[in-house]
């Protein structure tokens, strides 16, 4: 118990509210930074978006641009491109940084996109009973089920390609698993007797899910996607080197497509592989980290025991 | 089957029992507890949840978890497992002590076959050579009154009561000496519970087997067990004969769980929660006067249920009032159509023919009007711990009824109001606090003050106290009677507990599947009662805590 | 409690089931109508970006491919022709589709098949082991080395592998064209091709199953039957075998068929960087054309026998788990 009690005559209701939300903020701040695997992917996060941000500040964009590249034809790694050439002489150093963005933006708007809609079906199917949640059931089950990545091919074939189509073609199919997570977590808390309170206090459906339901249930998708951004930028860097990206846009699966079309592997240039693909690994699994620690704060039963 | 052991020897002896979790300056659990059983005694602890009874019961197996350090001795026939090798630990468990454990849905595993799991300690201890083991299983299925078939069923195609059963011949499988009981029937029914505490007294008995049960209810322990022992805090507080620590109680704790548990037809015990507090109760209750309006009104009320292809009627024609200013207590059995009913009458959910009334006018179906309707009658869940959304402070959860209302007035105010009349105060120290941080008897005045802060004028309390500590259960029923009386609150009080309904209700509704099989006050059906569901729910309570019919006279 | 009618109840189980898969089936069927002949707007145009056509020659290719119907009667057409096993026929090779899925079809199952069998093999065995010793080195090493490896696209450790181990192992295809014709040395260079791409697939697709092992097993540790079993005076290690692993079993085998789909993707991309002339292999020719009717087509087969895999683990799961039995 606190003795806050005193200041509350100053505070209105939405203050203290405010103020219990930041209290609650706190507390699972102090439980992730306990995590030093989140911390270490949360470091190399909030690093990487600085240097996406940065990237027009630091360097010339005219390194990318075929027509003005400086170097050697798929040269090693020398004094002046720390990291080798690409085929037509661009910086491989270069490309990787300025495929930050576009991976980045890529990754975080369809895992955005993905969330939001297995956020917004997940509360209707859990919700709403009888055969809404039977129908919504069925379809959740069946993308579930359905290759995602063979759906995202079919979906950017057709589609004019470009980012645009890499975000919806990502999004769209991969929003089952929120969905799922989503459902079951918001019958979790609709079960509890506090929504029965709720209803015999008079609160009708809005009431339930936006005072009770959204708020046990956002840190849950927040954590999902945190986890969903790594799987969208693998899913990107597939689709690019599949051929399916923009051809105007520099991304790190765009890169290695280059590099396969180039016959990289075959011709030995180690250099022109590894930065793009370690650059997702590392991203990814930073994402991945972030995701599991906050997944702790949430779920005190993973928590290690003291 | 003879004893073997020196009579000098105890069966278990606990020196100085101390048990902490966490390291040396962690909880203490356990406190120095002493303690001895010889061969064949029974011997009844009981205590309120986190005293520590538990933990003294796992210790004895050493099933504590890693966290727990243990000082003292526990003798098991003269040998201290304290000390003991994990081999030798390995050999004594199940075949020189057994556990009955508490909720047996989870003690067993559910995905093996109930025989498998009777014959795996049999099988590991060759308590019987190889080629006798089934039979070996079926002996015990019959002890314990189980058709042998079942053996081949999972545990989740059982009732509880078989679960128990279950749990009590796996017990017994390796013929152990020592029995501890944990809870053993605390998720059961009234009769249920009377039939799996005969069969175990019978055979603890007929086998001349120790046992040590743990219960928080003082009279499930007082008809099994001849000795009673009192835990509070990790401490014994008191120790002996069953008769006399009930009877008369002399630590404050085992008066507080003796008063949990009333003598049902004992006038002392009407209304004791609030006459026995110091607050007192301002003024008696008035008998309901004749030819008022009953202010709820069930009219052949019938809710029937269809899934899976199945049609279950859980409340079959319902006729029920409510006046105003009065208890009514609604008792039955899980499974009775109880809930069902309540939740009927808050229209949350719809009935399939009948109809309720509320000062005379049916229930609205629209959604509107349903909400006005609920601003007068409330609801009391059972478990206040869940009653509460943990992200909400106990203003937001007393505020949430005043705004989806959008009540006149000032809002803190209001709160305020209501926090006081729950007995909460002073007031603003509770309103910045979230709900975990509470106990579980402020929490249920946390949920009353909700419903309080509506200005309700009928509340429904679906058991009410059922999940509170026996010490606190006096204080929130004391609050009910006291809200009765200064603001003529009505109330439906829903429980399985007889002594409950003896203690705050006017009127008692006796459920039997889905039907209201006797009504009356309580006078008339608890102390009289004509049907015989009531008749056997009242002979199912354990010994003393029912006095025959007509032994006093009110 | 009423006992479970088992016969009955079985019965209706694997109708709902059955009923259920047919209707995804179908929903598969429509989507590929949908995605490859209407979303395109005109299949046409796609088919010839970036080629100079004249109007006649798009008219006939409309024609040829009857894309001058309505698109009602296109997908009548579509529906008879598919319960044919007709797919249409490739743009790029002007061959039934039909027969190109039915050659590409067992490398593809050769090594998905492998793959997942190896990769849920390695991660239950290392999920048991790191939830067992939980918080040990092993169990932090062995979850941070999955993750890592999770976190790779698979192409790409496909495309390091070749780099490194390119020397040792073919760099593509499945057989070479000058192996004798006898069973043993076809199969040991069909072996010897196989193990960079299942290398791969498995090194990416294993974590999924540890981490999911790993967490269902802690999850029951806590368990109340756990204490019992413990009670009765067993070993631990037959505690886990006994009762701890049988129940956390049951939901990473729901957990193995759910993930089918994401190792037929990573089997695509395999397929694509080591030449392994499977149906992903096909796909990824296909995307630069566009062959349409070739990606409609191994649309609708790898999602059909993903839908068809869940239906067994479905059926599989009911005599797995008692619990479900009853329902």
């Amino acid at each position: 118990m606190s003795d806050e009690g005193v200041s509350l005559k100053t505070l209105s209701p939405r203050a203290l509210a405010w103020q219990r939300r930041g209290r609650a903020a706190a507390a699972a701040w102090r439980e992730f930074s306990s995590s030093k695997s989140g911390l270490v992917g949360l470091g190399v996060l909030v690093l990487a978006v600085l240097l996406a941000l940065l990237a027009p500040v630091l360097s010339n964009e005219d390194g990318l641009d075929v027509t003005k590249a400086t170097g050697g034809r798929m040269r090693p790694p020398d004094g002046n491109f720390w990291l080798g050439t690409d085929v037509d002489g661009r910086s491989i150093l270069l490309l990787t940084w300025w495929g930050t963005r576009v991976s980045l933006l890529i990754g975080i708007s369809a895992a955005l996109l993905s969330v939001v809609i297995g956020t917004v079906i997940g509360i209707i199917a859990a919700h709403y009973g009888r055969w809404v949640s039977a129908v919504l059931l069925r379809i959740v089950d069946f993308f579930l089920v359905l290759p995602s990545l063979v759906l995202a091919i079919a979906l950017s074939t057709v589609l004019e390609p470009g980012i645009g189509t890499i975000i919806v073609a990502i999004g769209l199919t991969s929003w089952p698993s929120a969905a799922r997570l989503v459902r079951a977590q918001t019958l979790t808390v609709e079960a509890r007797p506090y929504i029965e309170r709720s209803r015999a206090l008079g609160g009708g459906n809005l009431h339930i899910i936006v005072k009770h339901v959204l708020p046990a249930v956002l840190p849950l998708v927040f954590v999902n996607a945190t986890l969903a951004v790594g799987n969208a930028i693998v899913a990107e860097s597939t689709l690019a080197f599949l051929g399916l990206g923009d051809p105007f846009q520099t991304s790190w699966g765009g890169i290695l497509h280059n590099a396969t079309v180039d016959s990289a592997a075959l011709a030995g240039a180690w250099w022109y592989l590894l930065p793009p693909g370690v650059a997702i690994g590392v991203v990814v699994l930073a994402f991945t980290l972030c995701g599991r620690a906050l997944e702790t704060v949430l779920n005190p039963r993973l928590r290690e025991p003291r | 089957m003879t004893s073997t052991s020196s009579t000098t020897t105890p069966l278990l002896e606990l020196r100085g029992l101390t048990v902490r979790y966490g390291g040396r300056s962690g909880l203490l659990a356990v406190d120095g507890v002493d303690l001895s059983l010889r061969a064949g005694e029974t011997l009844g602890l009981a205590g309120e949840s986190g005293c520590g009874k538990s933990t003294l019961a796992m210790s004895v197996l050493r099933l504590l978890p890693k966290s727990a350090q243990i000082e003292g001795e526990i003798l098991l026939d003269g040998e201290d497992i304290t000390q003991m090798s994990f081999g030798r630990l390995r050999t004594v468990r199940w075949a020189s002590a057994s556990v009955v454990f508490q909720g047996a849905m989870h003690a067993l595993n559910p995905v093996k076959r109930i025989g498998e799991q009777i014959a795996e300690p049999i099988r590991l201890h060759g308590t019987v050579p190889a080629g006798h083991v089934k039979s070996r299983v079926r002996e015990l299925l019959e002890q314990v009154e189980l058709p042998v078939a079942r053996a081949d069923a999972y545990p989740h195609e059982l009732s509880g009561g078989q679960k128990q059963r279950v749990m009590i011949a796996m017990a017994l499988a390796c013929e152990p000496r020592l029995v501890i009981a944990d809870e053993p029937t605390t998720a059961l029914d009234v009769i249920v519970q009377a039939q799996v505490l005969a069969l175990l007294s019978r055979l603890v008995a007929d086998h001349g087997i120790g046992l040590i049960m743990i219960s928080h209810d003082l009279s499930v322990l007082g008809a099994t067990c001849a000795r009673l022992a009192v835990m509070y805090a990790g401490k014994l507080v008191e120790e002996g004969p069953s008769r006399q620590v009930i009877g008369e109680p002399k630590h404050e704790h085992t008066k507080a769980l003796a008063a949990a548990f009333p003598t049902i037809g004992d006038p002392s015990s009407r209304y004791a929660p609030a006459t026995s507090s110091e607050l007192g109760l301002p003024g008696a209750p008035e008998p309901v006067a004749e030819g008022v309006e009953p202010l709820l009104r069930t009219d052949n009320l019938r809710v029937t249920f269809t899934g899976r292809g199945q049609t279950t009627e859980a409340v079959k024609g319902v006729d029920l009032e409510v006046y105003p200013g009065e208890i009514v207590a609604l008792v039955g059995q899980s499974g009775s159509g109880k809930t069902t009913l309540a939740r009927t009458i808050l229209g949350l959910q719809k009935p399939t023919s009948g109809q309720v009334l509320f000062e005379g006018k049916a229930l609205p179906h629209s959604a509107r009007a349903l909400r006005a309707y609920r601003r007068k009658v409330q609801l009391v869940l059972q478990d206040p711990t869940s009653a509460l959304n943990p992200r909400h402070t106990v203003y937001e959860a007393i505020a949430e009824g005043l705004r989806i209302h959008k009540l006149p007035g000032d809002e803190r105010e209001l709160v305020a109001q209501a926090l006081e009349a729950a007995e909460l105060r002073p007031p603003e120290r509770f309103m910045t606090v979230l709900p975990h941080e509470l106990s579980g008897g402020q929490r249920q005045r946390v949920v009353i003050a909700g419903a309080l802060a509506l200005a309700p004028t009928l509340l429904v309390a679906d058991e009410p106290v059922a999940s509170l500590d026996a010490s606190v259960r006096g204080e929130i029923l004391a609050l009910l009677l006291r809200l009765r009386a200064s603001l003529g609150l009505a109330a439906l009080v829903i429980t399985h507990d007889l002594g409950l309904a003896w203690n705050i209700a006017d009127r008692v509704a006796v459920m039997y599947k889905g039907e209201l099989v006797e009504v009356g006050t309580v006078a008339e059906v608890l102390r009289d009662p004509k049907h015989e569901y009531t008749k056997q729910l009242l002979a199912a309570l354990p010994d003393g805590t029912a006095l025959p019919a007509g032994e006093v006279t009110a | 409690m009423p006992s479970p009618r088992r016969g009955g109840g079985t019965a209706r189980y694997l109708l709902t089931k059955l009923g259920g898969a047919v209707i995804s089936l179908f929903m598969v069927v429509v989507l590929g109508f949908i995605l490859f002949r209407v979303m395109p707007g005109d299949p046409v145009k796609t088919m010839t970006r970036g080629h100079p056509v004249t109007n006649e020659q798009l008219a006939i290719l409309e024609h040829r491919y009857g894309l001058d119907k309505p698109k009602i009667a296109q997908f009548w057409d579509y529906l008879v022709k598919l319960l044919h096993g007709d797919f249409g026929d490739s743009y790029q090779y002007s061959r039934p589709v039909g027969d190109m899925i039915l050659e590409k079809l067992w490398p593809t199952v050769l090594l998905v098949g492998t793959g997942t069998i190896l990769a849920v093999a390695l991660g239950l065995w290392l999920g048991t082991r790191a939830a067992w010793q939980r918080n040990s080195v092993f169990d932090k090493a062995s979850t941070g080395i999955a993750l890592a490896f999770w976190s790779m696209p698979t192409f790409w450790l496909g495309m390091i592998l070749l780099t490194a181990a390119g020397g040792l192992f073919p760099s593509g295809g499945m057989v070479y064209p000058d192996t004798p014709p006898d069973f043993l040395s076809q199969a040991l260079d069909i072996l010897h091709h196989l193990v960079l791409p299942v290398i791969t697939l498995v090194a990416v697709v294993y974590a999924q199953y540890q981490l999911v092992m790993r967490s269902s097993l802690l999850e029951e540790m806590d368990a109340d039957y756990l204490t019992t079993a413990r009670a009765k005076g067993l070993r631990d290690d037959l505690v886990r075998r006994r009762h701890a692993v049988p129940n956390a079993l049951l939901p990473t085998v729901t957990l193995v068929f759910l993930h089918l789909g994401m190792v037929v993707a990573g089997a695509i991309t395999v397929e694509a960087v080591f030449s392994w002339p499977g149906l992903g292999q096909m796909t990824y020719n296909a995307i630069g054309v566009p062959d349409l009717p070739v990606l409609q087509g191994t649309f609708i087969v790898l999602a059909a026998a993903v839908l068809v895999m869940n239906l067994i683990a479905d059926v599989l799961y009911r005599f797995l788990d008692p619990r479900v039995r009853a329902v």
